[in-house]
């Protein structure tokens, strides 16, 4: 059941939000990235992009931040919309 | 000659001390001559959790400043002759001792022993800099809390900094069953943010309240699921492989399957 509540979006799981704001604090902490920061830099990718790809739209981009053991990554999913419009 | 592994913490209370006895005691019963070392000097319980605090005489700030030997300060565990514990002094503060005295202190303990457990404060300022000074290797504990999770980042930090080498993690009072209900972070989730290297995983267990109201370590107790964990983690310690077991993955297999975080780790 909870399950299914995830997959249609109705209530995420606490666990779930918890690592989610726990990333976004470990950024600021480690890198004095705060979310409005990021936030702006998203708008600032997805403008340099659309230079070249008119597909890209700033909303759907995700940044995200992935723990290694001597580096961590930052990394973008940029989603291109499909089609003409 | 001995190692010198420190057990610390961002955030306190996240089970350290209880994690030092019961390794200590477990490394001892597998063998080993273990000396395990209050470094919280002004809050000493190492000594209580372990069932010896009617031995003590002098402690480790009377040996740091030469009123008594090392040998007079260790005090020897009730049941097991190869296992000591060096008391922290209950009535002065951290700054008692510097982390220069703390190394020459753990050097002198590595040269008779096979293992030197240092119990550290918590936080991030003198007495965990004592703690650390003279270590080997680094053991972080935390719980699966925001809190503590973000606290021990600020640790693995500083021993980076400090260049002690990778820290590796406890995570320690865990709930199997709220993690599987995804109410809990699971013990990836906790990796996937901290990226260090697992050494053990410790269940949240009322065998530890009982123990530790005797003074005795749960080690001791077949019947204690955190016993258990810690006696594997304690093999761990002693180059063995020991496999993790199940109860940790409550949630990572959906956040594989939807590919929502990477994921890294040794
Ligand atoms: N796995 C566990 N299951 C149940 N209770 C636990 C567990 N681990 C620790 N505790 C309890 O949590 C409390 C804090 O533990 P402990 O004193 O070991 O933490 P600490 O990190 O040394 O604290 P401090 O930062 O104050 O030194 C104790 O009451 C202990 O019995
Ligand atoms: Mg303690």
């Amino acid at each position: 059941m909870g399950f299914f509540d995830n997959l249609f979006g109705r209530r995420e799981r606490s666990a779930q939000v918890a690592k989610q704001r726990l990333m976004m604090v470990l950024v600021d902490d480690r890198y004095k990235l705060t979310p409005e920061m990021l936030e702006q830099m998203k708008l600032e990718m997805a403008e340099v992009l659309s230079r070249y790809l008119p597909a890209v739209d700033p909303e759907q981009i995700e940044v995200t931040l992935l723990r290694g053991e001597a580096t961590d990554y930052l990394k973008a999913d940029i989603p291109l919309k499909r089609g003409g419009e | 000659m001995g190692r010198v592994i420190t057990i610390t913490s961002g955030k306190g209370g996240v089970g350290k001390t209880t994690t030092t006895a019961n390794l200590g005691t477990a490394l001892a019963m597998q063998g080993g001559r273990v000396a395990v070392v209050d470094a919280d000097i002004g809050l000493r319980n190492l000594d209580v959790v372990m069932g010896l605090e009617n031995r003590i005489v002098y402690d480790l700030v009377d040996v740091v400043e030469g009123r008594a030997r090392l040998r007079q300060a260790l005090i020897k565990d009730k049941r097991l002759p190869e296992l000591c514990l060096l008391p922290a002094a209950q009535t002065r503060d951290k700054d008692a001792v510097s982390p220069e005295q703390m190394t020459e202190l753990t050097n002198q303990l590595r040269a008779e022993f096979d293992y030197v457990l240092v119990d550290s404060p918590a936080g991030i300022e003198g007495g965990f800099r004592n703690a650390i000074a003279g270590a080997d290797q680094v053991i972080i504990v935390t719980t699966p809390e925001v809190s503590a999770v973000r606290d021990a980042d600020r640790i693995v930090g500083l021993v980076e900094a400090a260049e002690k080498g990778p820290p590796s993690l406890i995570v320690n009072r865990l709930k199997p069953r709220l993690v599987s209900r995804g109410e809990m972070l699971s013990v990836d989730d906790v990796l996937d943010l901290l990226a260090i290297t697992l050494i053990g995983i410790v269940p949240d267990d009322e065998t530890i309240v009982t123990a530790t109201n005797r003074g005795e370590a749960a080690v001791y107790d077949p019947q204690s699921q955190a016993g258990r964990a810690f006696v594997h983690i304690a093999r761990r310690l002693n180059g063995e492989e020991v496999p993790f077991p199940a109860l940790q993955d409550g949630q990572g297999m959906l956040e594989r399957l939807f590919g929502m975080f990477g994921r890294r780790r040794s």
